[in-house]
């Protein structure tokens, strides 16, 4: 949901990190770029700085299970997420969860070692589950009360809440070794048993993973995979000089061609949105403001979901690599397509109308004193959130409603939301998201990011966690979406209006087969090579 | 005849160098609007006769932009001139004035903000008053005193000496009129210099903290974040993103300069009447 703010330097250094690259090894070249008839096993993929793990390869420091979710590679996990984003296995044989939810029982497999030789049991699975608990600071588990290895291929979660959705917890949780975990050592010296095996890592600079050859799945295709950590400009370059055979970039670079090089897009929920407080102008006991008196009007609300041309944003900012978004959660199983609009700029005005928003002088609408303005609030630095924002400015300025634009940065931005519109980058492969976005929070009765409260939603995510089916809570959250009568959609309370969802766009090498991705998630990083051992050359 | 017409053309020089500025000054402020206006239908024009520099990947004008820009830094750095020359100005005579210790306070005081990486402290009173528009003023203000204070303190060292001010005093006139009748006239060829020259400093300062992302916000049109921006689509070909806001500011600088330069002269007894 975040996203550092760029930092200048480090790009203009990473530039002159990848000219000297280019200027000092003329002659091992060849040796970084794979793409060579008797090299046909080995990747180079270029990767935004941001993505390199600052505490290194532990789950219990948000690799994996952290910020961005994704596969952790070095490590196995229980369970998988499908291409469709439904459950599998990986080490778990099977799982089961007691009538009331709070006992999880999974089985897993006796074949496993480590790559230092050592098997792998539930007692490492239970104590992963625990440091976890105990370290993690990135993700929540206070769901987990603790966990508990009862035979050698037997492991029991006791939890202290229902939470049905744990199998897709369970998907991004590496399991580390007992024996050889230090929570200072291990984060660059992992041990897993997993796809590849940590090679080397030059911190700022790239990773090398290699296959694991005693991996107990299917040996991966890829034997090595280098990840190199470059700014988007430098990446740009490495691809344009041939030394990478993945290179991620952005909507920036869509019309340049790359010779050797095919634009590949893959779709995501990566999606962009803007919250709209639900709840009037307001100060609170401790002092600060929250609530919009604008847009605690839901007709206001509406006119906005149906007043935004999507496409034209598409078009406009993300050179059409994009789609709409609707919701937090387009195409996954948990995503209710009642919250698909069309776009009726017409109806947006005569919803104004109707509401008592009257176009003054100006041609700016007013009600009561109340003047139809916004200040729009976007993460300084990140360019595309900022041309969507102003691209969403003008559109809604069609409407009578004037808008201003601030830059923010995220050291303020979540106190500033609570009052006016951000634009926020969500989607996760685990219906969690819709709970922490639309489900209320703690004393104030009002969800954590933006002020909104509807007890029906609340009480359909309650039951949702609450149900011991997995099918059966998908259900229940798009319920919570839309019953029939009341949820977050557009004719539901909408106190949050999706625009985009930003296609992850990459450079591949001509001959190399990207293996069918999953929808991508938030964060244009780890989530590429989450099948990364099944891609080949041709 | 030559040394005159060499005042003449400097005091020519002089009149028009400070008219193209206050032109920039009033037309950035006039354009200020059309300088934030996106419209995505005209995004990533090259130079035209419609738009001098082109447009960027909002469509935004960018000769619009480039103006609102160098308007907004010779505001801030006129701003921040006039602050950090009467700081300088106040320190440099308390120090010459107030007696031994003062003296020996303020220049270690003086060596101690001169000690420190000018840019990082900048950054630091920056990020430390808020950032943004006070951030960046009050940043590149409390900064930039330091060299001027410590030749205005030694100017009123030597001063001090002089046989008409050990005179005025002898006669009983109190160390606030000597300051003010005798003292700050003398001093005021040296202030008026030092003045514009810090304007240059200033200037670049905030820009360059700005390029940082120290700065200020990147919806304002401030030459730091139109150069920091077009970094990021250098690499696509858009050099005019970057050539001619990057332009501009170098001549605004020189122009100040030049100005800063040419006034010494004037002002200066030695070389007023070359």
């Amino acid at each position: 949901m975040r996203s550092n703010v760029k930092r200048k330097p480090a790009a203009l250094l990473a530039c002159l990190l990848v000219l000297s690259l280019m200027a000092g090894c003329g002659g091992s070249s060849s040796e970084s770029r794979s793409n060579t008839s008797e090299n046909r096993s080995s990747v180079v993929i270029a990767m935004d700085p941001n993505s390199e793990p600052e505490a290194g390869f532990d789950p219990a420091f948000g690799w994996g299970a952290g910020e961005h979710v994704h596969e952790p590679l070095i490590q196995s996990t229980l369970t998988v997420t499908n291409t469709n984003l439904t459950i599998d296995y990986d080490l778990a044989t099977d799982y089961s969860v007691s009538e009331d939810g709070l006992l999880w029982t999974v089985h897993i497999r006796d074949d496993v070692k480590f790559t230092d030789g050592e098997p792998l049991t539930a007692r490492d699975v239970a104590f992963t589950y625990n440091t976890v608990k105990e370290a993690s600071s990135v993700n929540d588990f206070t769901m987990l009360d603790h966990a508990e290895a009862l035979d050698d291929t037997t492991v029991v979660f006791h939890m202290t809440r229902p939470f049905s959705i744990w199998p897709y917890t369970m998907a991004v949780v590496g399991i580390v070794p007992e024996h050889a975990y230090g929570s200072a050592s291990y984060g660059s010296n992992p041990i897993g048993s997993g796809r590849y095996i940590l090679k080397q890592w030059d911190k700022g600079q790239q990773v090398i993973l290699d296959a694991n050859p005693d991996y107990y799945g299917e040996q991966p295709n890829m034997q090595r995979v280098t990840i190199v950590f470059m700014e988007e400009d430098a990446a740009f370059l490495a691809a344009q000089a041939g030394e990478v055979d993945l290179a991620y970039t952005s909507a920036t670079y869509s019309d340049q061609t790359v010779e050797g090089y095919s634009l590949a897009a893959y779709e995501s929920v990566d999606n962009r949105g803007f919250n709209l407080p639900a709840v009037p102008e307001q100060t609170t006991e401790s002092g600060e403001t929250i609530g919009n008196d604008f847009t605690t009007d839901v007709q206001v609300r509406r006119a906005i979901n149906i007043g935004v041309d999507r496409q034209e944003m598409i078009d406009h900012v993300l050179n059409g690599y994009g789609s709409p978004a609707y919701s937090v959660c387009d195409q996954m199983p948990w995503y209710n397509s009642a919250s698909e609009v069309t776009y009726d700029p017409e109806k947006a005005k005569s919803l104004l109308d109707e509401a008592g928003w009257k176009t003054g002088e100006d041609g700016i609408r007013e009600k009561d004193g109340v003047k139809a303005e916004l200040n729009l609030l976007y993460a300084t630095g990140d360019s595309v959130r900022q041309a969507l924002a102003a691209d969403f400015a003008e559109q809604l300025k069609e409407l009578g409603i004037s808008c201003t634009l601030e830059g923010v940065g995220w050291d303020t931005a979540y106190d500033r939301a609570q009052s006016d519109p951000l634009i926020w980058g969500w989607g996760a492969h685990t219906p969690m998201e819709l709970y922490n976005i639309y489900h209320t929070i703690g004393d104030t009765g009002l969800a954590q990011y933006s002020p909104y409260s509807n007890s029906t939603v609340d009480v359909y995510m309650d039951q949702a966690l609450a149900s011991s089916d997995l099918e059966v809570s998908y259900d229940l959250w798009q319920k919570a979406q839309w019953d029939g009568t009341t949820g977050v959609t557009q004719d539901g309370d909408i106190p949050w209006v999706w625009l985009v969802n930003i296609d992850h766009l990459y450079w591949v090498a001509d001959g190399l087969q990207v293996a069918e991705q999953k929808i991508h998630p938030h964060g244009h990083g780890w989530s590429i090579v989450n099948n990364v051992d099944q891609w080949s050359w041709s | 005849m030559k040394p005159q017409n060499q005042r003449r053309n400097t005091i020519l020089f002089l009149i028009v160098t400070a008219g193209v500025l206050i032109l920039i000054t009033a037309a950035g402020m006039l354009l200020k609007d059309q300088a934030v206006q996106t419209n995505f239908a005209r995004k990533n024009l090259a130079p035209s006769r419609e738009f001098l520099f082109g447009t960027d990947w909002m469509g935004r004008d960018m000769f619009a932009r480039t103006l609102a820009g160098l308007s907004l830094s010779i505001r801030i750095g006129l701003l921040t001139a006039a602050v950090s020359a009467l700081i300088a100005l106040i320190l440099g005579t308390a120090c010459a004035v107030l007696g031994r210790a003062a003296d020996a306070v303020i220049s270690w005081w003086i060596d101690l903000m001169m000690g420190i990486p000018h840019i990082l402290l900048v950054m630091l009173i920056s990020i430390a008053c808020g950032r943004g528009f006070t951030g960046v003023v009050a940043g590149v203000a409390l900064s930039h005193w330091t060299s001027l204070a410590r030749v205005i303190r030694g100017e009123v060292l030597q001063l001090r000496e002089a046989p008409y001010i050990l005179t005025a005093s002898k006669l009983g006139v109190s160390k606030m009129q000597i300051v003010k009748n005798h003292m700050i006239p003398h001093l005021l060829p040296q202030f008026v210099t030092g003045l514009i020259l810090l304007f240059p400093h200033a200037i670049l300062h905030e820009s360059s903290i700005t390029f940082l992302g120290f700065g200020l916000s990147s919806e304002q049109p401030a030459i730091g974040v139109i150069l920091s921006e077009s970094m990021r689509y250098l690499t696509t070909g858009r050099w005019w993103l970057a050539l001619f806001p990057g332009l501009s500011l170098v001549c605004v600088v020189m122009l100040f300069a030049l100005l800063g330069e040419r006034v010494a002269k004037l002002l200066n007894p030695a070389s007023a009447h070359e």
